[in-house]
């Protein structure tokens, strides 16, 4: 592994009651981190990846959580 | 004579102290005496089975607006607050130029969620100074008011629209600090800063835009008066909020000025995230910094509607997908026989009864009155229909704008959330009262805090309990007269039965200017508010007191 | 008393570039793979400002990756 990829993810509930997505990154040195993401960035995750499920993110880069295009 | 007695309750005086049976005699405004009291008054409180306590102080509050034609904050009097803290998260009132006004307004509904209307017919703007804010809100006051100013409008002030553009000159950053202690000079309590807002166009509030040497700057004037630095950090991310927490212990050493964070979340998802926090404030302590985490004592709901995807369905792809669609495919899809058959059938078995069964209907927008507060498990059975497709039916029946809750999300373990309430450096708070006005309601908190952590959790004692939102939260802010039930401080004395004071049910509420709603919560077990002295909220009812003060 | 460690960080100067805060903190590294680096540590940052790349003088920048704890 040569760059961070998604290890983890769940939705948790934002400050102001959206639904929002944390995703944990394990970095090329065996580091883990969470990263929170808003509901719409998240959402473009998923569709970035082709996520079907949040188990679906599990091994995506993190250039996927970058804005697109 | 005394001008009011508060007879035989259990005095449970907000030090922490164990209650004791006895009186609070008061006059003129404070406390004249406490314990075994003979005399008589002019109006004498039964207290008998009742706790007398000090009013409760509800540190993070973005009441400014409200303040202005509601003097009592409603419903936060009538849960035992005689204190609010408005102007958190950058944003007050004043200072504001007149030409600057939109451009605030426009941060304020994003946060509050108040309609226009709030600001077009509900008050007229006399003031651009914070004298003259102070002066508009005490004409009708009859709650108390320790008001911060915001770093985003002293910014806005000095800067204009470049405060959300660029650094500030040494220049300005000079005007800020000067106008920072006219705040001060004004009555302010404090300054506030966020790292996190956003106006309504997407674009970070001014405070965001500072250098950390602005906010050197700005501490060092907080500094010349002992005052609060309140921010508002990064949600359940723990190393930005360690960040955060080391750069307000830098500040609280240099200027010696205490600081505060709120709010600091649990979150099973993250679950080291509060305790790490904590640690972390504990270590600053003992280097002798004020960083003081704000924690409401509230769980997090997730509420959405079908107007627009939701991360509530991300374990539902074919949701999430036809739900992004815009909204004539997103009907269209919706009202196919074969795609809606698809769609239950991603639910489960029971047909999304496991999944969706407790979602709450939520009143205030299109949901027919009588669905409102069931939930979609009784809405479906009465309809003859699995959840999964009552949801979908009855979203369809209301322009995709019915609203479903789903309850205790997150910061919802008690268990977890118990002990650090009860953490000597945890401060209770962060209740966000008078923001998120259609999304949930952010009243009762201290209610919630009796019945879950006390009654239910055995997390503290009421003596605990009492102090940690009267005695403990004036300390931390420098409330000298208030908090306490002692002779010569401001009498502000709760009534309440320890067996019953809670939050009632969350309700809408269509008492915002304009018909805006909200939602909120009636308050239970609260017998008599007074404030200075005189009986603000009595047996279910306000008075037309308006004893309230700017309180310092 | 001694604060335990935690993971370092920076804040952005005035307008200052990504290119130019990641020549700042990781000078060894070549410049593309020293931004990389940046970015996948502060997605906070980078995954959702608008405009993307935008960096404000209050931000938190960590100039390394996550460290161990407990």
């Amino acid at each position: 592994m040569d760059e961070a990829v998604i290890v983890g993810a769940d939705i948790v509930a934002g400050h102001d009651g959206s639904a929002e997505l944390v995703v944990r990154l394990l970095h090329p040195d065996g580091s883990e981190h969470p990263v929170l993401l808003d509901e719409d960035t998240g959402l473009k995750l998923m569709e970035a990846c082709g996520a079907s499920s949040l188990e679906d993110l599990y091994g995506q880069s993190w250039r996927l959580i970058m804005p697109q295009g | 004579m005394f001008d009011v007695i508060v007879k035989d309750g259990l005095v449970v005086d907000g030090s922490g102290a164990p209650g004791f049976r006895g009186d609070v005699a008061i006059k003129d405004g404070r406390i004249a005496a406490v314990g075994k009291v003979d005399g008589e008054a002019r109006t004498v409180v039964d207290a008998a089975g009742r706790v007398v306590a000090p009013g409760f102080i509800d540190p993070h509050t973005h009441f400014d607006v409200q303040l202005l034609w509601d003097g009592a904050a409603k419903p936060a009097l009538e849960h035992g607050i005689t204190c609010v803290v408005p102007g958190n998260c950058s944003l007050s009132l004043a200072p504001l130029k007149a030409s600057d006004r939109r451009a605030v307004v426009g941060m304020f509904q994003q946060i509050e969620e108040m309609p226009p209307e709030a600001f077009t017919t509900a008050f007229e703007w006399t003031w651009e100074d914070f004298a003259g804010y102070r002066a508009a809100i005490e004409k009708n006051l009859s709650i108390n008011v320790a008001p911060l100013v915001g770093h985003s409008v002293i910014r806005l002030w000095v800067m204009g629209p470049a405060s959300q553009e660029r650094a500030a000159t040494p220049e300005e950053i000079a005007a800020m600090q000067d106008l920072l202690r006219q705040c001060l000079d004004a009555g302010a309590v404090g300054l506030s800063t966020s790292f996190v807002d956003l106006d309504e166009h997407g674009r970070p509030v001014p405070s965001r835009f500072a250098q950390f040497e602005e906010l050197d700057a700005l501490a060092a004037v907080l500094g010349e008066y002992g005052r609060m630095l309140q921010v508002v950090p990064e949600f359940y991310a723990t190393d930005i909020t360690i960040a955060r927490i080391d750069q307000l212990a830098e500040l609280s050493l240099k200027h010696n000025i205490p600081t505060t964070f709120s709010p600091l979340f649990d979150t099973l998802a993250v679950p080291d995230n509060a305790e790490r926090a904590i640690a972390r404030v504990e270590e600053q302590f003992a280097r002798g910094a004020r960083v003081w985490p704000q924690m409401q004592t509230r769980p997090i709901d997730i509420s959405f509607s079908l107007l627009r995807p939701s991360l509530f369905f991300a374990r539902l792809p074919r949701w999430v997908r036809i739900l992004r669609q815009p909204l004539e495919q997103r009907l269209a899809a919706l009202r196919d026989p074969e795609t809606v058959e698809k769609m239950i059938a991603d639910c489960g078995p029971d047909g999304g009864e496991a999944m969706m069964g407790r979602l709450v209907a939520r009143g205030g927008d299109a949901c027919p009155a009588d669905l409102a507060g069931k939930t979609l498990s009784e809405i479906a059975k009465a309809r003859g229909q699995v959840p999964a497709r009552a949801l979908i039916d009855l979203s369809l029946e209301n322009g995709l704008d019915v609203a479903f809750l789903s309850a205790s999300q997150g910061h919802q373990s008690t268990d977890r959330i118990g002990p650090m309430l009860a953490n000597p450096l945890v401060h209770i708070g962060a209740s966000d009262g008078g923001a998120h006005l259609a999304s949930f309601s952010t009243y009762g908190d201290t209610g919630y805090l009796f019945s879950e952590f006390v009654r239910k959790a055995g997390a503290m004692s009421l003596e605990k309990a009492v102090a940690k939102i009267t005695g403990e939260t004036a300390d931390i802010w420098g409330l000298k007269d208030r908090g306490r039930l002692r002779p010569g401080l401001a009498a502000d004395v709760v009534v309440f039965d320890a067996d019953t004071i809670d939050r009632c049910e969350e309700e809408p509420a269509f008492d915002m200017p304009g018909d805006g709603m909200r939602y909120v919560r009636a308050a239970r077990g609260i017998d008599t508010v007074l404030v200075n002295g005189e009986v603000a909220y009595r047996s279910g009812a306000y008075t037309d007191s308006r004893s309230g003060v700017v309180c310092v | 008393m001694t604060l335990s460690r935690q993971r370092r960080f920076v804040t952005p100067g005035p307008d200052e570039t990504v290119e130019q805060l990641a020549a700042r903190a990781l000078p060894d590294e070549p410049l593309e793979s020293a931004v990389d680096r940046i970015k996948s540590w502060n997605l906070h940052v980078f995954a959702m400002r608008r405009p993307p790349g935008l960096m404000l003088g209050s931000d938190v920048i960590f100039v390394e990756p996550p460290i161990g704890h407990g």
